[in-house]
């Protein structure tokens, strides 16, 4: 389960951009850098692209400004469904890179996985923003319902470092 | 099973996005006493199920209403959020195309028509096939070999009726 001084296990995600679909080993992502990890139960459901994605658009700048070296949302969606959702966000230009994790092996290793296949949403993530330190978190804003964005919003965040 | 002439489409719970957020249903309801189109491809915001095989359909929905088609509907192993904003997007229900989510793949995985491409983080998503179905009974059948979209477009499907 996700904690802060734990260091995050490796994971090979996916990211679109204009070459095409390549795999990023977050391991190597995280090496030595200062990043703000933010994740989402999916793209397109309304307290994600509401309230949290664009709570890091707007932060964005003040994270940078605080050392931050990269702002990176992950979520268990194809990397072709988060290219076109950070595209119109606006996550793109705002430069926060969108990493898949379409079969959610890093949001299980994590322990952060759910289900409610009512509303056709299975092992989709927990709502959480953190910042990790050379591949280890240093904070942690898990939020207690999925449905609201509150201590996992950028602000809250960057109040906290 | 196989998708063949006559034969009765197995029941399966699908998700669709209502009034009043994503709500489950019953493929049999949908096609209980009624003449149905059912195509199904690989998932939203992906490269030729948004460029061919959806636009085929919105260009021949009319042609398909005209033969006594009562709904038009699109089949994908993605979430309902997902597809409502892919539906928006590319036109599709502007043009009175439904979007049916089969979030889990089950219902995909019982006809046989899964495959996983995990290096462009498609895992359990659904072959092409395009579908005539009158009470539920398979009229016509019109399946892609992997990664083709031929004969399981709007204007293949159209001539076949």
């Amino acid at each position: 389960m996700l904690h802060e001084g734990m260091t995050l296990p490796e994971a090979t995600l996916l990211q679109s951009g204009e070459g095409g679909i390549h795999p990023v080993s977050l391991s190597e992502k995280l090496k030595g850098r200062r990043v703000v990890i933010f994740a989402v139960p999916g793209a397109f459901t309304p307290t994600c692209d509401s309230a949290h994605l664009p709570s890091f658009i707007r932060t964005a700048d003040q994270f940078r400004d605080k050392g931050i070296d990269e702002i990176i949302c992950i979520a268990v969606n194809d990397p072709h469904v988060m290219r076109y959702w950070g595209r119109v966000s606006g996550a793109e230009g705002a430069a926060i890179t969108l990493l898949a994790d379409p079969g959610a092996a890093f949001t299980k290793a994590v322990g952060m996985d759910y289900s409610m296949p009512e509303r056709g949403m299975l092992d989709r993530s927990k709502r959480y923003a953190m910042l990790v330190e050379d591949g280890v978190v240093k904070r942690l804003h898990l939020e207690e319902s999925t449905g609201v964005c509150e201590i996992s919003g950028g602000e809250s965040l960057l109040e906290a470092i | 099973m196989s998708l063949s002439v006559g034969q009765r489409l197995p029941d399966a719970t699908l998700v669709r996005m209502g009034a009043k957020g994503p709500e489950q249903v019953q493929l049999s309801e949908v096609l209980k006493g009624r003449k149905v189109v059912l195509f199904a491809l690989p998932g939203a915001f992906t490269g030729p199920c948004t460029t061919a095989h959806i636009p085929s359909f919105i260009r021949t929905a009319d042609a398909f209403r005209a033969k006594g088609v009562d709904e038009i509907i699109c089949v994908a192993v993605n979430d309902p959020f997902v597809l409502q904003a892919w539906g928006e997007s590319t036109g599709a229900t502007a043009a009175g195309i439904s979007f049916l989510g089969d979030a889990d793949g089950s219902f995909t995985k019982g006809l046989g028509m899964d495959f996983t491409a995990p290096q462009i983080g498609l895992i359990g998503r659904s072959n092409r096939y395009a579908l005539v179905l009158e009470d539920g009974v398979i009229t016509q059948a019109n399946i892609d070999e992997p990664l083709q979209c031929d004969r399981s477009t709007g204007e293949s499907l159209l001539e076949t009726i």
